[in-house]
């Protein structure tokens, strides 16, 4: 058998376990005495409890316990605090209500069964506030976000596009999202004495929960083993460790036994996060032959009253085209909803679709091709920062996609073109996401058989972590990847930053790949042979030489300074075939190409997979995906699976990723910048274009459903 | 089997939900003080109604038979995944919006979150862990394996049980035929068209 | 879910006299709908009484035409040959609904008795006159997109979900029941009920009466078919407008006789028949396809959110007059 080189199409490793339904998620690990949480939700959307009835609740059949703010065993890392501001959500510890839904009480009992109908059991009675959920009822309230990151941005002066000779100036709305992973939310958590605690969480970062549930408790992180081994999906909301995490581990320590809390589907959309509803409007100044002059970005977007999280959507405008003059505006209007999350692409995947659907509409303006228009204002360096790319094949980019999608057979004017009953229409939108690099370790053990083992404590919640680590070891040690086995999700293995941002392959592939040169250099060292020798090395008959049960190694990697040097971004370009029916104003999309300068490819496969899944999650925003509330009673109306429409397998038509796939010479020593988020920033955009050449609507408001067509 | 189990008009159900409605056993039954406290300490009043509540079910998961009983508000899903450890079935929503729990049920294939467990009496059950062969996977889940027909893979068993059942059914006439008879599973990763080239092959081997 | 008693009588003589027994008693077919509903806390039934094991499940041709039995499946209808040479119209719209494993599961009888998505029935704490009469209607001025145009009050404005019953209304099924005191039918048209005073009622099944099958007449409807289905996404989602055509063209594309039923716009599936009758004896054109989408709009009434569906509604009999007639 050879060795796999990186970019391989090699076959997800852990794909056996996921096929015979061998792969453990955090909920299915079967622990003795096992007792299940469920929380119970406020009815009210602002105010406090004022007295509660949890005596049916207590004698229900296999009620273990009912936890409630007035009777909490608490939790000691949640001192009250004055001089900080509020940060997060501290269940049960006191007795205000921010949003709807927040958890009141957690009933623990023998079965899943008798613990949801003990809660069903539990009364509350409420002191009900003014509350406010309705955004754009509260526009005037927009504030600045704290941060020096969100502080208004000027480049040259500010609105310079109005004095443009051609201007357009457009308002773009995107409702909030929900992350909805397949997984339901779940933790479970045992105590090993009053010291020592064991959880097995949904989780993109063990070694932060690690730490959350550490400092919660007052306990050692190495008394803290977290484990996440596999995840069913996440998307950024599971970046973070949640209050009800927390209260698992707070119920496990209360009972001396084992607790097991799953949220409901229904109660994931007020507890793990969402993108945040968000406004955002566009100034752009044109010359007559397309030449930018001006962008204005401003943003507001919904946040917690508990909390401040700010959607980062006007950071694109600032760096993706060449313009002399760039001013954007951040504002958050705190409400009374559950703080909203990071979700992949957070910030550029809004941004884009309002920047790039301005882009189109000043290209129709200017009856220039949109393709064209990107061109004249492409930069060749990061207009921001003022810093060269540290790589940038954009251009390759729409070349590619243009001539794959047949750009040459897009209408100059919209609505002309039929396809049988249906109109039919081509877009392009373009993203870009940073490309960054954590700090991350990983070990590498050789056993005496020439076996190999990796360990580092990152996740994978779907991209391939372990296939991408794999392939990069197999090419730098010269052993066939059947032979390696990487282990993930584990507190315990060397420390690994959260599964965020793009950056796992670059981060933790990097302390691979650090560790893997190391180790063979040791080798060839024990063999007697020149440490940067690329002759063949027997390391079987090396550690048998030296009488080597096994070799092992940890190694740390980081980014250089050099790097420091560059920016640094991943860059799409995604293009869109669109057919609308002119009756019925469904639409479909019937090719999605996205083309993708990521840095080097590390698996092929799954990084393909890993694309048309970002592309189906942008389809989902464009065409079927909103979170809509009543404001009435503070209330989603369609929190859940059948009323809040992520895209089914009859919403894909042919969807098709190409790679530039040239190494980044900066970044890291792979040369890869990272394809989760750009998988999906620019789709949104490139759809709702290819809608306007189908239709001539724009439609500025996603999602578009059949009704804003008609 | 079958017979014996298809009649289950409990003349006693109108008075056990009496006996339950009471709540306790131990008013009763004449009982020394120290017993009823003992037994109260003990739930012994909620242990047996609670053995009361339960209702017999037989069934056959993975051709391994079963005879239980269970607390007629378990669903079939929660009662592989809690009860037998069988958690290849997953769950995803619990109210029959998206297919992560699909299994087969004498054959076809379910939403096994709204099924309640007792209704399956007398059927035999078929989950993912009882597709494969010993070491050697169903075609269906090789295909997946080659056409990297999921990412985090929790959808991944519903996903393989339904396509196990859309060819049986002989809906794979053309993608678009797979893909509306697939839609009953929701993969959020986005690895529908992937699922789709999985199905294909299975198709084109076995024509 | 509350605890409960579960019965599974022998027969449907058994089946009647222990939902009558108990006050809150249900049947339990498929349980997609009612399992659904009793996790949410929206039905909480003292006593399930199992009927799948009832001998409901034939289909078979008898002298009135086609009879479904009552627990046949969803997936058995939609596939058994006899629909699918005399009745494709019911195939089409049974597998425009739900997915294939809810298929599997749901029956003729449960489909019938599958109650409003409407997401104030399904929520506890909001108003619904449905769910918790008196409490006032919730969507009236909340989200009402989902809507109904036709046959609303001022008490409920829910729809019905169902794609089945679109079909079977246009189809003039009849429906067989079975009570303690003795067998009726109920014509489809009569067998759902718009809300008036008392929305909590969806159809007009005494208590205690047992769904035993649906019949199908006799029908001419066998090619010039179409049910058109729009929704928020491509499957797997609620009708936001269906419409169920039938067609009977002569050879010069006269129209001898039409049925048209909407879905997505009223408590119950929407009978077209003054579009009917303005069609019959006509000729299959898109012109009298207009006018037919028109007239089926008198007396409809949108709410804030729902407007879409003025003219949402006449597209779609528009087009599916169309594909029905092979004009697209």
């Amino acid at each position: 058998m050879d060795k796999s080189l990186i970019g391989d199409p090699l076959s997800r490793v852990d794909g056996r376990l996921k096929v015979t339904g061998g792969a453990k998620y955090s909920g299915e690990w079967e622990l003795p005495g096992l007792a299940y949480g469920v929380l119970v939700p406020a009815t009210i959307t602002n105010g406090s409890v004022v007295s509660m009835d949890v005596k049916a609740a207590e004698r229900a059949p296999g009620v273990l316990a009912v936890i409630t703010p007035f009777n909490t065993p608490g939790v000691p890392g949640f001192k009250p605090d004055a001089s900080q501001p509020v940060r997060g959500l501290k269940l049960f510890n006191d007795k205000l209500i921010y949003f709807n839904g927040q958890p009141i009480a957690l009933v623990v009992a023998e079965s899943f069964e008798k613990a949801t109908h003990a809660a069903s059991l539990v009364k509350a009675s409420y002191q009900q506030d003014v509350f406010e959920t309705d955004f754009d009822k509260n526009r005037d309230k927009g504030v600045v976000p704290q941060g020096g990151k969100y502080k208004d941005y000027v480049r040259g002066e500010a609105d310079a596009y109005k004095k443009a000779p051609v201007v357009i100036e457009q308002e773009y709305r995107q409702p909030s999202e929900m992350h909805n992973p397949m997984e339901l939310h779940v933790t479970i958590a045992a105590w090993d004495g009053d010291d020592k605690v064991t959880v097995y969480t949904k989780s993109q970062g063990v070694i932060g929960t690690q730490r959350s549930i550490a400092n919660a408790f007052g306990l050692k992180p190495e008394n803290v083993q977290v484990n996440s081994r596999f995840v069913g999906g996440a998307f950024g909301s599971s970046l973070r460790t949640w209050p009800h995490e927390i209260a698992s581990v707070m119920a496990a320590k209360l009972l001396k036994r084992p607790v097991k809390l799953t949220l409901t589907r229904e109660q994931m959309f007020t507890l793990v996060g969402h993108r945040p509803l968000t406004i955002q409007k566009i100034g752009l100044g044109a010359t007559s032959d397309g030449k930018l002059v001006g962008i204005t970005h401003e943003s507001i977007s919904q946040t917690a009253v508990y909390e401040e999280f700010t959607e980062g959507s006007v950071n694109v405008s600032r760096f993706l085209y060449e313009s002399p003059n760039a001013n954007t505006r951040y504002k958050v209007i705190p409400l009374n909803v559950g703080v909203p999350a990071p979700m992949r692409g957070p910030g550029e995947a809004t941004g884009s679709f309002a920047l790039e659907s301005a882009l189109d509409e000043l290209a129709f303006a200017l009856k220039m091709d949109p393709i064209e228009l990107r061109l004249k204002n492409y930069t060749e360096r990061d207009p921001e920062r003022n810093l060269p790319w540290s790589s940038k094949y954009l251009k390759e980019c729409y070349t590619r996609g243009a001539e794959r999608i047949g750009w040459e057979n897009r209408p100059s004017k919209p609505g002309t073109l039929r396809e049988g009953e249906w109109l039919a229409g081509y877009g392009i939108g373009c993203g870009a996401f940073g490309a960054f690099r954590g700090r991350a370790l990983a070990k590498v053990r050789m056993m005496a058989d020439g076996t190999v083992n990796i360990q580092s404590a990152t996740s994978d919640i779907g991209p391939g972590t372990g296939t991408a680590m794999t392939l990069i070891a197999s090419d730098l040690l010269g052993v066939p990847a059947g032979r390696i086995t990487f282990e993930l999700g584990n507190s315990s293995f060397p420390t690994a930053p959260t599964q965020g941002g793009s950056s796992t392959v670059s981060s933790v592939g990097s302390a691979v790949h650090d560790a893997c040169m190391a180790f063979k250099q040791k080798m060839y060292a024990l063999a007697g042979m020149p440490e940067n020798s690329s002759d063949p090395i027997d390391y079987v008959a090396v550690l048998k030489q030296h009488n080597l049960p096994f070799f092992e190694l940890t190694e740390e990697s980081q980014s250089s300074q050099q790097a420091k040097n560059y920016s640094m971004y991943s860059f799409s370009a995604h293009f869109a075939k669109v057919h609308v029916h002119p009756l019925t104003g469904a639409v479909k999309v019937k090719r999605l190409i996205a083309v993708v300068d990521a840095g080097r490819i590390v698996s092929y496969k799954t990084a393909s997979s890993q694309m048309i899944g970002g592309a189906v999650g942008g389809i989902g925003m464009a065409l079927t995906e909103e979170a809509i509330f009543d404001h009435k009673y503070g209330r989603y109306v369609n929190g859940n699976f059948a009323d809040y429409h992520v895209p089914v397998n009859a919403d894909i038509q042919d969807i098709e990723a190409i790679f530039i796939d040239k190494p980044d010479p900066y970044i890291n020593p792979i040369g890869t910048k990272g394809i989760g988020e750009i998988s999906l920033i620019g789709v949104a955009a490139a759809i709702a274009n290819a809608v306007f050449n189908a239709t001539g609507k724009r439609v500025r408001e996603l999602p578009i459903t059949p009704d804003k067509l008609i | 089997m079958q017979n014996d189990l298809q009649n289950y008009e409990n003349p006693r159900d109108e008075s056990r939900r009496d006996f339950l409605k009471q709540s306790s056993l131990l008013s009763a039954i004449a009982l020394t003080p120290g017993a009823i406290r003992r037994a109260a300490e003990n739930k012994w009043d909620e242990k047996i109604a609670d053995e009361m509540g339960k209702v017999p079910l037989s069934l056959e998961v993975n051709g391994v038979p079963y005879n239980l009983k269970i607390d007629p508000r378990v669903t079939l899903l929660d009662l592989l995944r809690e009860q037998l450890h069988l958690t290849g079935s997953k769950k995803g929503c619990d109210r029959g919006q998206c297919g992560a729990c699909t299994v087969h049920a004498d054959g076809a294939r379910i939403n096994s979150c709204l099924s309640l467990a007792v209704t399956n009496d007398g059927k035999k059950i078929t989950t993912i862990e009882g597709l494969s062969r010993g070491d050697e996977l169903h075609p269906m889940q090789e295909a997946f394996i080659k056409h990297d027909g999921f990412q985090c893979g929790y959808c991944t068993s519903g996903q393989i049980m339904s396509a196990v059942a859309l060819v049986k059914e002989g809906r794979t006439q053309c993608a678009e035929q797979i893909s509306e008879f697939m839609s009953g599973n929701i993969c959020r990763c986005g690895a529908y068209s992937n699922i789709v080239k999985a199905i294909q092959e299975v198709k084109n081997q076995q024509s | 879910m509350n605890p409960f008693i579960y019965t599974r009588p022998a027969d449907t003589g058994a089946a009647i006299k222990s939902l009558s027994r108990g006050n809150q008693a249900f049947f339990l077919a498929g349980g997609t709908n009612l399992v659904d509903m009793m996790k949410m806390g929206v039905v909480v039934p003292e006593k399930i009484v199992d009927i799948n094991r009832l001998p409901l499940r034939n289909i078979e041709a008898v002298q009135s035409g086609l009879r479904l039995g009552a627990l046949a499946t969803n997936s058995e209808v939609a596939d058994h040959p006899d629909v699918l040479k005399n009745y494709p119209l019911l195939s089409l719209a049974i597998n425009a609904g739900a997915s294939p494993q809810l298929r599997n599961m749901a029956t003729v009888g449960g489909n019938l008795l599958q109650r409003t998505r409407c997401p104030y029935f399904f929520d506890l704490t909001m108003p619904c006159n449905k769910r918790a009469p008196g409490s006032g209607c919730g969507a009236l001025a909340g989200f009402n997109r989902m809507h109904a145009l036709f046959g609303a009050s001022d008490k409920c404005i829910a729809v019905n979900p169902s794609d089945m019953s679109v079909a079977l209304a246009a189809l003039d099924a009849v429906v067989h029941v079975r009570g303690a005191g003795g067998d009726r039918e109920i014509k489809f048209e009569d067998f759902h009920r718009l809300p008036g005073d008392e929305p909590q009622l969806d159809n007009t099944l005494a208590k205690g009466e047992l769904i035993m099958a649906v019949d199908l007449p006799p029908s001419a409807f066998t090619k010039h078919v179409h049910y058109l289905k729009v929704r928020d996404r491509s499957s797997y989602a609620f009708a936001l407008i269906s419409v169920a055509v039938a067609l009977d063209l002569d050879k010069d594309n006269n129209i001898k006789d039409v049925r048209l039923a909407m879905g997505g716009v009223a408590h119950k599936p929407w009978r077209l028949r003054a579009s009917e009758d303005f069609l019959k004896g006509r000729s299959a054109t898109e012109d009298n396809f207009k006018q037919a989408a028109q007239i089926a709009m008198q007396g409809a009434k949108a709410y804030q959110y729902n407007q879409f569906k003025l003219k949402l509604a006449p597209n779609t009999i528009l087009q599916a007059l169309k594909t029905a007639s092979g004009q697209v």
